[in-house]
């Protein structure tokens, strides 16, 4: 609808603002996600997203040891701080301590005094003077420095999360489980719309309140009952199982919205067609169905979605053997592992199991056009 | 290799086992049962067209019936035994909800809940909609903004996280506050107002489905009315809200009907967020605590919630009835 | 494929050709594992063809090691086990015992749930014997055995949960050389930890790390602070008689203990993040304060599963390490200890899941876990050196000499209560409300489900 705005390049101009107002908006939460995706545990914990593609001042603790020289005044031990042990990674030295209470106190290129006498200069560059008035034990003195970090990433997330042992076969089964459990519900839906939409009957008003009032049954009151009866008539956990309740878990959502957009089609065509002796059949493969295609696009978008990210039904309904775990199954019961504390590992998760929907819908976009439509209105 | 197989197979034959259904049965009322030739034809036809609708509605109202409405019967008849399931209880567990006081402002937070949530993602959702069908980047835009649609709720509450730690390090929020000087607060601690900063989650999540139902919608409005509409001078506010709202008006209240009910249904975000802690609980949060382990008690929470629908069943109707005349 | 006929101790060169017999971790006849008793064990059972199918809430590597444990067992008999775990097991088990799908075996993270679904007919008493079996061969064998004692669905007692793994409770985690640089020693009482804590206060320091969050079961570390302290400043007897709600919950015995815990962690500056801080900071990320430079505490009161979630490359025993959470010295109450465990329960029972259970008696079957690390075991039939590392040894030896026993609380009260209305509760005081208000409400709750 170029046109509203088309005339107006200051009201196009506000518009575009609004969006990329929204949108930035919209992303910010994600983009953190994502960011959080390429970190480890110890990083996410450790300091903001935001701030990860920035060096940042990290602080290290390690000890001096090694062999000293011994002078006048007591013995010397020289050397770089790169070079001790637990400090990879570390740039510029800023400041430096020798106690844990405050290990960032002096700043780098000054000296202090040792708990056990002597001195100790540290200097940006990392080399550092160590004066004692005895030799320094093996232990060695404790040291902690801050210093810059560059920003590090790592695709260990991803590696762990995607070549997981089993994972390809989790993939295939999500594929199995989502695509049957999404065109069965819309096809038995669409013919249920329009029988409700276009079709004279007794008892239509009562069914559409019934079929809102379904919209609201909660999933979980239904698992243990119908568990059951797959149980009772041979059908057990299994992909058949989970597909039938997928499918009777979609239809009152299918329903409504299709009977919702069915019901708003122009009178007209569907009258004229009557008139010309179309059956009900016809009538409806031949003009609700293709008129219908962005309602049924978004519905098989939102069934896919859901039957995509569902851990429950699958849980229930799908044999508990690793040869039938779909993604969200293998994801929170093998990799996130007990307690589910590996926030690397579910942000990866997340954007892992995002990416197959998201083109889902920048395919069934296209089938969202009003062209379909337009056309046809006289 | 085998589900796929299978998952292939079952594609096919489901699918057409479908079609053929539909057309098989309707072939043998019109063609055997009921043939609109000979002395009946008329008697006939009529006849068929009265039968049709169920031959369509059947598959529909079978699966719901197995799937839904036995399961809610069940249920019914759950809610009124005790937590064995054993004992006879009445309506001793509507009763005992009652005089729980943290049921009772479970209710409340619910309706602040239904009152902000489907009325803010309905809103922003339609204006996206129409913005972003302006745009060339539209598209782009619409997946952005749809996005949080296609992240779990595990996923989304961990993004949010991010955004509302405590700690400056973490949360967002209070790293902005810390940039102004501010000292770092809890927002899910803030008494009252962390039920909006939980609602904020699922507006941002919601928004995305508003966008998609309705940016079809407006898609369908014939353009001849909107043109119309231009050549009388009408500024775009007057064309948007007077031309093009209550065309898709049928269509809103679905959307607004839809996130209404999922208001009603969704646990995860307070459940994984708070835990219902500090104030924040809802009616679906607060029956999962229950879930399975008091099922008794569980059930006659969904038998409430379902309640609180009705309102919103009986508004659907009344539209429905509308669109009929 | 039936059985692995290796020659006892001595011969280390097995029969070479079974394909069991590669898969083990540790060899048989190797190392100072109980293998007698493995081999007699192998010598008497056949279950060739045979499946026993199990659920437990171990996922990940945890998963994996106690996979190597199976892997003995199917050694052994030829039997097949499949194992499934998950995140989520409470919510699961109840849904597939309810609708007739149950594995034959249940390994139940706590009690309460085992005892609320024996109660409902879904368990099915252990082999008989196997009470007596507990009680001669765990440490304080009785207090298992009563553990795993439920009512049935008729109200007979009987033995379901057999005990396998254990967790210790009442352990303090600190950094020695955090200790060591401000020259504090390590608590040998509650007074001298209290002591502790206000000198750091007044070092400037912050003394205690507390993190409440968890989702959505937020709340249940202060449960345990709270069992913690109920069993180090009344009788074993009082505690036992709370958890089973025969003192109300709103005793001045346990309102005392509730507000000991509020000493530690509503106290002005000891804990971190201030009470606010306490309630929101998840559990996992808690204890990573023990490591930060500088410190923001010196102290993490934490069950022994906890190194889990230290940072990567944390060496327990050097880099970190813990003490007893010591009891008052004016207060004659012994050392007591503070526990939980996972449970063994059958929810669907075969012939194959009875000698299952039996090999679960053996010495190897804890062994085998106890080598590979993150076990504890109050079987004392084991050979404690074959623990993974000294301070695992050190708790199991806490845990073995324990003078009280006590099993976690929360676990062992109604799930409503123990799994909702604590958590809750504590979560609600710890933000503020009195310890008086918060028990009442927790004691109306239970008053309604009794």
């Amino acid at each position: 609808m170029e046109h509203i705005a088309g005339h107006k390049p200051a009201l196009t101009w506000i518009v575009r603002i609004c969006v990329t107002i929204l949108v930035v908006l919209w992303l910010i939460p994600t983009v953190g996600l994502l960011v959080s995706s390429f970190r480890d545990r110890d990083d996410i914990s450790a300091s903001p997203w935001w701030q990860a593609p920035f060096p940042a001042e990290q602080t290290f603790a390690t000890r001096i040891a090694g062999d000293a020289v011994q002078q006048a005044d007591g013995y010397l031990l020289t050397g770089d701080i790169h070079d001790l042990p637990e400090a990879n990674g570390a740039g510029r030295i800023t400041a430096f301590g020798v106690s844990r209470s405050a290990p960032t106190g002096i700043a780098a290129g000054d000296t202090t005094d040792l708990p056990k006498g002597g001195t100790l200069t540290v200097h940006p560059d990392g080399s550092f003077e160590m004066l004692t008035p005895e030799a320094p034990d093996a232990k060695g003195q404790r040291l902690y420095f801050a210093a810059e970090v560059p920003p590090e990433f790592t695709t260990a997330n991803y590696e762990s999360v995607l070549y997981a042992n089993g994972m390809a076969q989790a993939f295939i089964n999500t594929f199995t489980v989502t695509i049957p459990a999404t065109i069965i519900p819309i096809l038995i839906a669409a013919f249920a719309a329009y029988a409700l939409a276009w079709m004279e009957f007794p008892g239509r008003g009562l069914i559409i309140a019934g079929i809102v009032g379904l919209l609201v049954v909660p999933l979980q009151l239904a698992l243990v009952p119908l568990l059951r009866l797959h149980n009772d008539i041979g059908i057990g956990q299994s992909f058949v199982g989970i597909w039938l309740a997928h499918t009777g878990f979609g239809l009152p959502l299918a329903i409504y919205l299709l009977r919702n957009y069915m019901a708003g089609l122009p009178k007209d065509i569907i009258e004229g067609a009557k008139v010309d002796g179309a059956t009900d059949f016809q009538i409806f493969t031949r003009i609700i169905l293709p008129l219908s295609f962005p309602a049924l696009a978004s519905f098989a978008i939102f069934q896919f979605l859901w039957t995509w990210n569902d851990l429950l039904v699958a849980k229930v309904f799908l044999p508990s053997d690793s040869e039938s775990w779909v993604m969200t199954r293998k994801i929170a019961d093998d990799l996130l592992g007990s307690r589910g504390g590996d926030w690397g590992i579910l942000a990866t998760a997340a954007f892992v199991s995002i990416a197959v929907p998201i083109a889902v819908f920048f395919l069934m976009q296209r089938y969202l056009v009003r062209g379909l439509l337009a056309g046809s209105v006289k | 290799m085998g589900p796929l197989m299978q998952g292939v197979l079952t594609i096919f034959v489901g699918v057409f086992g479908c079609v053929a259904y539909y057309y098989f049965s309707n072939l043998f009322l019109d063609r055997v049962l009921y043939p609109a030739r000979g002395d009946d034809a008329g008697r006939n036809i009529n006849r068929a067209n009265a039968v049709r609708p169920w031959l369509f509605l059947f598959p529909a109202l079978f699966a719901l019936s197995l799937y839904l409405v036995y399961p809610v019967v069940g249920s019914f008849w759950r809610s009124l035994f005790d937590r064995s399931g054993d004992a006879f209880v009445g309506f001793q567990n509507y009763r005992s909800l009652g005089a729980d006081p943290e049921f009772r402002s479970a209710v409340v937070n619910n309706f602040l809940w239904v009152l902000v949530v489907p009325a803010a993602s309905t809103f922003l959702g339609l204006i996206v909609a129409q913005l972003t069908d302006q745009l060339k980047w539209g598209g782009v835009a619409k997946s952005l903004i749809f996005m949080p649609m296609a992240i779990s709720f595990v996923g989304a509450s961990l993004i949010w996280k991010f955004v509302y730690a405590n700690d400056p390090n973490i949360g967002l929020l209070n790293a902005i506050r810390g940039a102004f000087g501010a000292p770092s607060l809890d927002p899910l601690q803030l008494p009252f107002w962390n039920n909006f900063f939980l609602m904020v989650i699922l507006i941002w999540i919601q928004t995305g489905f508003a966008m998609v139902i309705l940016s079809a919608a407006l898609r369908g409005i014939p353009e001849e009315t909107v043109e119309a509409a231009i050549l009388d001078g009408a500024n775009p506010f007057q064309i948007f809200f007077k031309i093009q709202v209550p065309q898709i008006m049928g269509t809103i209240v679905v959307v607004w009907t839809t996130i209404t009910i999922l208001v009603l249904k969704v646990f995860d975000i307070v459940y994984t967020m708070t835990g219902g802690n500090f104030g924040t609980q809802i009616l679906p949060s607060y029956m999962m605590e229950y879930m399975f382990r008091d099922d008794g008690r569980a059930t006659a929470v969904a038998f409430v919630i379902m309640i609180l629908v009705l309102p919103v069943m009986i508004w659907n109707i009344r539209q429905a009835r509308k669109e009929l005349r | 494929m039936k059985k692995v006929l290796f020659a006892g101790v001595a011969a280390s060169a097995m029969v070479s050709g079974s394909a069991y017999a590669q898969h083990l971790m540790f060899k048989p006849g190797e190392g100072d594992f109980h293998w007698d008793s493995y081999q007699a064990f192998a010598d008497a059972n056949d279950l060739s063809g045979q499946t026993v199918t199990i659920t437990g809430p171990w996922t990940g590597n945890e998963k994996e090691r106690v996979e190597a444990v199976f892997d003995y067992f199917e050694a052994a008999t030829g039997a097949t086990v499949e194992y499934s775990g998950s995140d989520s097991f409470e919510q699961d088990i109840v849904i597939s015992a309810e609708a007739g799908s149950a594995p034959n075996i249940a390994v139940f993270p706590q009690p309460g749930l085992a005892a609320d679904m024996a109660k409902r007919g879904l368990l099915t008493p252990l082999p008989e014997g196997t009470a007596a079996w507990v009680k001669d061969n765990f440490a304080a064998g009785q207090s298992w055995v009563d553990l795993g004692t439920y009512a049935d669905k008729d109200g007979n007692d009987q033995l379901f949960g057999m005990f396998y793994r254990a967790d210790l409770k009442s352990l303090v985690w600190y950094v020695p050389e955090a200790f060591e640089e401000a020259g504090y020693e390590i608590p040998k009482s509650m007074e001298e930890l209290k002591a502790l804590t206000e000198q750091i206060v007044a070092d400037g320091g912050t003394p205690w790390c507390i993190g409440l969050g968890s989702g959505a079961a937020t709340g249940w570390p202060a449960t345990d602070w709270v069992e913690d302290l109920m069993l180090r400043t009344q009788p074993a007897s009082v505690y036992d008689q709370w958890v089973k709600n025969e003192i109300p919950f709103n005793d001045p015995a346990v309102i005392g203990a509730i507000n000991e815990f509020g000493w530690f962690a509503k106290g002005e500056g000891f804990a971190d993040g201030g009470p606010e801080g306490v309630a929101s900071t998840d559990f996992r990320d808690s204890p990573t304060g023990l490591f930060a430079l500088p410190p923001k505490c010196y102290m993490h009161r934490q069950a022994s599963f906890i190194p889990a979630f230290f940072p990567e490359g944390t060496k327990v025993g050097e880099d970190v390490d813990f003490f007893y959470f010591p009891s008052y010295a004016d207060k004659d109450l012994g050392n007591p200890v503070l526990g939980a465990g996972t449970l063994f329960a059958i929810t669907k029972p075969s012939d194959a899941t009875n000698v299952l259970l039996d090999f679960m008696k053996l010495p190897i079957a804890h062994e085998a876990w106890m080598a590979q690390g993150g076990f504890l075991t109050a079987h004392a039939g084991v050979n404690t050196a074959l623990y993974n590392t000294d301070s695992e040894r050190a708790m199991g030896e806490i845990l073995q000499g324990a003078t009280t026993f006590r099993f976690d609380g929360s676990d062992l009260m109604p799930g409503e209560i123990g799994a909702g209305a604590f958590w809750t509760g504590m979560v609600d005081y710890t933000t503020g409300k009195s310890a008086e208000d918060v028990t009442a409400a927790i004691q109306a709750r239970w008053n309604e489900i009794k």
